[in-house]
């Protein structure tokens, strides 16, 4: 029952990590290695809103998710165009962009244990013998409604089919008048703004530290090259994959072992199936 | 007009006669300090601190009396970055030697912050004759043990603060009194997965079934792990009372708050629990870090009266700092220096040989107590008493304050249990 419970949370929680990652890949191919720095930002832009500047933490949430948007937006513009389509620029520069963030964040004095943000629900309830606090219960609410919310925007909005359009194949959607540079911004706005939120919502549980930005990132690559670079949905199965392992081995290897799970998923993916559960990357197992 | 110039000029004469005497020290070559800390953590700025309060005191009063000739004390500092996941020790050993070599380090002070890293720089001090005296973070029992095996390669290095054996002989004087009052007996260990806190593990269960406790499980969570849940399922489901925790990374308070959520019956009892120590604590965790019991390893790292110069220097380092001292690092960090300085006015000397023959000669009542280095193995001499040596302190949180409750020579109050474990 437990690995059960705490099985699910932790698949949900790295899902929402993976979410912004896989989408931001899907559409454009650019993969974003900034992902984990703008999920610790959004932590403490909240966290600023909310005890520098003492908004309501609704309004904080709010408005720390828009400016993640058009941050995730700018970095596109102002960088990752002028070097789309180039896989080790972007990386090199995507990830530059998210050291930046980091260690400027870092230097900026954000460092320490000291920085949190309160949990939505307050208390715990049994299910069965087992504690669970209601947060968590909630985090897996909200990763099923996100994953939900996003199946409807991509499938009924024109935005969406837009943007889906764009992943399956980015010259035919240049034929039917769909603008690929916008798409892409706005995919790289969207995918921030999950960042963001899977931030938002998973770090009331701990502090926000400059350190999880690198843990994220690691644990989003993972996901995303376990279920198919480009695959939301495969995103989605492989959190689940990598979540219930990892409990597993926690509650019969040990703990320690935990932190190898998502790597060694990363390198047997690479040797068994380079594509991935559902990648689309079928050139990449010709090759190998 | 005439008069007037007279007098400004008897003003700029008194002025001068006033800063002369200690401008002239500052105008000596300064005795420089090198400083790899860990500075993003909290035993890294902490001792930072420690170590400049320290100097900008010492420096205030004319410096140090190095054979007749007033000299300062300047401060290096690098961030060896040596407590953050994934960082190879060998940045950490490329800072103390940058210390050492680029910047001139007369001593080197404080860290590196990590037992390995420590562990590690321990044959660079050596190549370079360079005195250190460790001041924070590292508690693991190697480091003495290893000057003592090769005193004459090793004999550079000193440590100012406590070590893991004494940590664990400190837990179990509480864990007895908690036995004797409660009828507690079953122990659940959570430790990180870096050297000390492994090595205080196997210590803390090999003497806890000596001592005739039930450990009831033994977890290690690598650096940087974020839930702890299935840990603290585990102890619930072994009825522990205690869970003793060895975790120095920001996520222990993860663990604490998780501890919290899920109503664990077991009293979270830890070691170098950075997380906890900090004054902060409190506000981050709104509350939900209550009855948790950590050991800052020395007094003065929270409030007491171990001797009257504890709260002379908890004071100072509020005001210099806009902060009190937040946990390991900070008293330990601030006497390496006056430590330091003792010794070169004895030596009369900056010479690394007359020193270290100096500093296993101190005896002073510091900020944590009577302070002198057991001549063989360079680590500073423990007790319960601060007459005697240093005293350590271990703190509980209660209703949003850090309460010192061992050990009794300082106590300030009583330790507490939660109100879902109360029987």
């Amino acid at each position: 029952m437990d690995i059960l419970i705490y099985g699910t949370i932790n698949s949900i929680a790295l899902a929402l990590m993976a979410l912004g990652f896989a989408l931001v890949y899907g559409i454009s191919r650019v993969p974003n290695f900034a992902h984990g720095a703008l999920y610790v930002i959004t932590g403490f832009i909240t966290w600023t809103l909310l005890r520098t500047l003492g908004l309501n933490y609704l309004l904080s949430i709010i408005l720390a998710i828009i400016a993640i948007g058009v941050v995730g937006a700018l970095i596109y513009q102002f960088v990752l165009i002028r070097v789309r389509g180039m896989a080790t620029s972007e990386i090199i520069a995507s990830y530059a962009i998210g050291l930046a963030i980091l260690e400027g964040l870092r230097w900026g004095g954000f460092k320490g244990t000291t920085y949190t943000l309160p949990v939505f629900i307050e208390g715990s309830i049994n299910i069965g013998d087992i504690p669970v606090d209601l947060h968590r219960i909630l985090v897996v609410g909200i990763g099923v409604a996100i994953i939900t919310f996003l199946w409807l925007f991509t499938h009924y909005t024109r935005v969406g089919l837009a943007l889906r359009g764009m992943a399956q194949d980015e010259r035919a959607a240049l034929m039917l008048g769909i603008d690929s540079d916008i798409m892409a911004v706005v995919a790289m706005a969207l995918g921030a703004m999950l960042a963001g939120l899977a931030g938002i919502v998973l770090l009331p549980l701990g502090n926000i530290v400059v350190e999880k930005g690198y843990d994220v990132l690691i644990q989003a690559i993972a996901v995303c090259i376990v279920g198919g670079l480009g695959s939301w949905m495969g995103a989605v199965m492989a959190a689940f994959l990598i979540g219930f392992a990892q409990i597993l081995t926690t509650v019969y290897l040990g703990t320690h072992f935990q932190m190898v799970v998502a790597l060694l998923a990363i390198i047997l993916t690479l040797i068994i199936r380079p594509s991935g559960l559902f990648g689309q990357q079928k050139e990449l197992e010709e090759r190998v | 007009m005439k008069a007037r110039n007279l007098t400004v000029l008897a003003i700029l004469l008194a002025a001068a006669l006033v800063i002369l005497p200690g401008s002239k020290a500052l105008a000596e070559k300064p005795i420089i300090l090198g400083c790899p800390l860990s500075t993003a953590f909290l035993y890294g700025w902490d001792a930072e601190r420690g170590i400049k309060l320290a100097v900008e005191e010492i420096n205030a009063k004319g410096g140090v009396n190095v054979g007749g000739e007033k000299r300062p004390f300047k401060v290096e500092v690098i961030d060896t970055r040596d407590l953050e996941p994934g960082v190879p020790v060998s940045e950490a050993l490329m800072a103390v030697e940058k210390l050492i070599l680029e910047k001139k380090a007369d001593f080197i002070l404080g860290g590196p912050v990590r037992s390995e890293a420590a562990l590690a720089a321990m044959s660079l001090l050596s190549k370079y004759k360079k005195v250190s005296i460790l001041s924070t973070g590292v508690l693991t029992p190697k480091y003495h043990a290893l000057v003592a095996k090769q005193y004459d390669k090793y004999k550079y290095c000193f440590r100012i603060h406590g070590e893991a054996v004494q940590l664990v002989g400190e837990m179990f004087a509480n864990f007895t009194e908690l036995k004797e009052k409660y009828g507690f007996n079953n122990l659940f260990i959570i430790a990180q997965d870096v050297s000390h806190a492994r090595g205080a593990a196997k210590v803390m269960n090999k003497v806890a079934l000596k001592k005739g406790w039930n450990v009831t499980g033994v977890e290690i969570y690598p650096t940087g792990a974020s839930d702890f849940s299935m840990g603290l399922l585990k102890a619930k489901k072994s009825k522990t009372d205690i869970i003793n925790i060895w975790m120095d990374m920001p996520e222990s308070s993860i663990l604490l708050k998780q501890w919290y959520d899920m109503k664990i019956p077991a009293l979270p009892f830890g070691s170098t629990l950075a997380a906890a120590e900090q004054p902060g604590f409190w506000k981050a965790t709104e509350g939900k870090g209550e009855y948790t019991l950590c050991n800052v390893v020395n007094a003065g790292n929270a409030p007491s009266n171990a001797t009257p110069w504890t709260m002379k220097f908890y004071n100072a380092y509020t005001k210099k700092w806009n902060v009190e001292p937040e946990g390991l690092g900070s008293s330990s960090s601030y006497m390496a220096v006056y430590v330091l300085k003792d010794a070169i006015e004895r030596a009369g000397t900056l010479n690394s040989d007359k020193v270290i023959s100096a500093l296993e000669k101190t005896d002073i009542m510091g900020v944590y107590g009577r302070l002198r280095f057991n001549p063989k193995s360079h680590q500073v001499i423990p007790s319960s008493d601060p007459k005697e040596g240093a005293v350590g302190t271990i703190l509980q949180w209660q209703a949003g304050k850090r309460i010192v409750v061992f050990p009794k020579s300082i106590a300030m109050g009583e330790i507490k249990l939660p109100p879902w474990m109360k029987k």
